[in-house]
This record gives C-alpha cells, structure tokens and sequence, in this order.
C-alpha cells in the first residue's frame, strides 16, 4: 500500500457534512446516522432485557411502565425508531441490489422508490402499533 | 447588484500560517474562476499561488473548493455560482503546499497502484492488430475521459475519514483496462482494488460523480469492479484463474 500523507485526513465527522451534495451523499450520511441510531437502541434494548435478570415481575412493570405510563411519552421514541430502521432497510437493500450490479444505471430513483414504498409500510406499522397500544382512530 | 465580485481566499504562507485574503474584482474583466486569479495575481497580489496550465479542462491542474464544492477553476463560470461573494480553497484531503496549491503526490501514487496500463499475458510480442468493435470500445470510453484532477478524491467522504482508501479515480482507471477487451490484467488488478482499502471501502455516496468535470462517474465503476472481482474470487476457488 502506498504511503499516504496523514494531512489529507479530514477526521471522522467528513461525511457527516451533506450540506451541498447530491442525492447519493444523502442517502450515504443518512445510512450511518440511523445506523447509528440503530446501534444505541440494540444497546438500550440489551440493557431493558437484562432486567429479566431481576425477576419476571420487575421486567413485566418495567415494560408497563413504558408502555401505558407513567413513562409511556418513550413510546415517541418508538416510533422514531421505527421510522429509521424503516428507512435504513430500504437503502440497504438498495445498496445491495447496486453491489451486484442490479439498478446501478437508476440507483437515485431506486433509492426515491425504495423510500417511498418504505414510508407506506411505516405508516402501515404505525397504524398497526397504535392500534395494539390502545390508540384508537 | 456590484460590479464586482469579492474573492475570498484561503492562504497559507511559507511559514504554514493559514488566512484568508479578500480581492475586488471587476465583473466585467472575467468570465471564469481562474480568470478571477489571473487578474489579482497580475493586478492585485502576486504573491498568490495556484496552479493551472491548459485553461480548458484538460489538464486537470486548477482544482479548487470553489463555493464550498470541489470545482476546476478554468471552466466554473462565475456568474453561474449566483453571487458576488465567492469563497476559494485548496482541495480538501490534500496536504497544502501554499495557497491554493496541493501535492498531489499521494494521488498519483494509489493511481499507480492498480496498474493503469493494458497488460497481456503474451508480454504485448502479439504478432496481429487486437482489433476492437465500436461496443468494445464504448465499454470503457467514459472512464477513459479522466483528466486526473483529483477532484472526485477531495468530495468522497471516504478518503476524508480513511486516507489509505485507494479512492473514485484510481478505482475507475482499474475498471477502465479491466473492461478494455486488449487487457488480460484483471486478476492482477482485483488483489488490489479487492483488498482492504479498496471497493470494500465505498459506501456509494456517489459525490465522486457528482463533482467529476468531465462525467467519469467512478461510483459507477467502483460497482462494476466489485462484481468483477467477485466473480474472479470465485472462479479463482474453483482453479479457473
Ligand atoms: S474521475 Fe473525474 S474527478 Fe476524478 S480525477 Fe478523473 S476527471 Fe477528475
Ligand atoms: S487549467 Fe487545465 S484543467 Fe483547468
């Protein structure tokens, strides 16, 4: 590998910066901060599981608690998440299908298909969800 | 509206301090960004660097931030930026040597590492003409247009966090003599692009083709490369090499 100069390295927040770039920057940026995001909640969840640790009824009270109050204000969050796991699956796939060589010659219109669709399902889940918790329409 | 524009631009000396100098520069006198320099080098400041040689997008030396986005200055319009105020800078993910002026160095040297050259296993002693149908030719056409300006190596966010990654242009030189039917050289070329630093580390953000002035599109390539490189990986664990 060639030796490289270390001032060309700009620092990890480099791609954070989609300010005046296309379409595909945005996707890319977007993909790391909800993967991001994704990663926290995996920890977060870990952490909530592990109170199974302290017995079933500790655990059960704890989700109650986040589920139908006093801390069920959480379940926005819920729904935040699911909004970027939705759009995290879309462009993964996406970028699946364009490393193998499918879509690449409409990957910007792919990306807009794949997200719309994606946003229909989240819609979808979110009716579904409040439905579940009790939230009537 | 003034008649004339305000250059803001980043300066760093020989001592390594960095500052930014402004210039007035009378609209009606250029056209072009590198106009823009060439009046204040030669009526306001001469000590102010930059390079450029060709003056119409060929040789690919003014790469510049212009407006906070990597542009040649010989062929950016001043009027079409929109505004009187234009901010210039050096190429990001450079190492500045003055002003406006950056080594390119380690560009040229990841552009030599994937063997930017036709290779045959006959050593080129082939006794007839390698004939090309227009097809062939357009398989790799488009990449070959690369001026080597480096620009798309200052947008990708890639080289930015991760200066070892080979980058948008070397990547599509590699896949403009891999697609050339005269070039046997793909299973030299795939241990490099294949490796660590290279198609493994773009995540298709696609800046690269977005800011390339003259339409390379190596996202594109970088696409085809691994597919490439996959199927000679397998083909490879199957004794087909
Ligand atoms: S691919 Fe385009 S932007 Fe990159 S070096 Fe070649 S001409 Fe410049
Ligand atoms: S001066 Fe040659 S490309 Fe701009």
């Amino acid at each position: 590998m060639v030796e490289v100069n270390k001032e060309m390295k700009e620092g990890i927040t480099a791609w954070a910066k989609f300010y005046k770039k296309g379409m595909g920057y945005f996707a890319f940026a977007f993909h790391r901060l909800s993967g991001l995001v994704i990663l926290f909640y995996l920890y977060l969840h870990y952490t909530v599981l592990s109170n199974l640790l302290r017995g079933q009824a500790t655990y059960n009270a704890i989700v109650k608690s986040i589920t139908y109050g006093p801390y069920d204000s959480f379940l926005v969050l819920d729904f935040l998440l699911a909004l970027v796991i939705f759009y995290h699956g879309a462009n993964g796939v996406r970028l699946a299908l364009n490393e193998f060589g499918i879509g690449m010659y409409h990957h910007k219109a792919l990306f807009i298909t794949f997200e719309i669709i994606a946003m229909v399902l989240l819609g979808l889940f979110d009716y579904y969800a409040l439905q579940f918790v009790g939230v009537g329409f | 509206m003034a008649d004339e524009y305000e250059f803001e631009i980043k300066r760093k000396d020989e001592s390594g301090k960095v500052y930014y100098s402004t210039y007035k520069v009378p609209k009606d006198k250029i056209s072009t960004v590198l106009e823009g320099l060439l009046y204040i080098k030669e009526n306001l400041d001469q000590s102010l660097s930059f390079r450029y040689s060709c003056r119409m997008e060929i040789c690919g030396s003014c790469g510049m931030e212009i407006d906070g986005k990597p542009r040649m200055a010989c062929s950016t319009i001043v009027e079409d930026l929109k505004k009187d105020h234009i901010k210039i800078e050096p190429l990001k993910h450079y190492k500045v040597i003055r002003d406006l002026v950056v080594d390119i160095d380690p560009f040229f040297d990841k552009y030599r590492e994937v063997k930017p050259y036709i290779i045959r296993d006959d050593d080129g002693k082939y006794d007839k003409e390698l004939p090309q149908t227009p097809e062939q030719f357009h398989e790799y056409a488009n990449f070959a247009m690369c001026i080597k300006c480096g620009l798309c190596m200052a947008a990708c966010p890639i080289e930015g966090s991760d200066p070892n990654y080979l980058g948008p242009a070397p990547l599509a030189a590699a896949w403009r003599y891999i697609a050339d039917n005269r070039d046997q050289g793909a299973k030299y070329r795939v241990e490099v692009v294949d490796g660590e630093e290279g198609t493994s580390r773009c995540h298709f953000a696609g800046e690269c083709t977005e800011v390339c002035p003259k339409g390379v599109d190596p996202s594109f390539a970088i696409q085809k490369l691994r597919r490439t490189a996959l199927k000679i990986e397998i083909a490879s664990i199957f004794g087909g090499r």
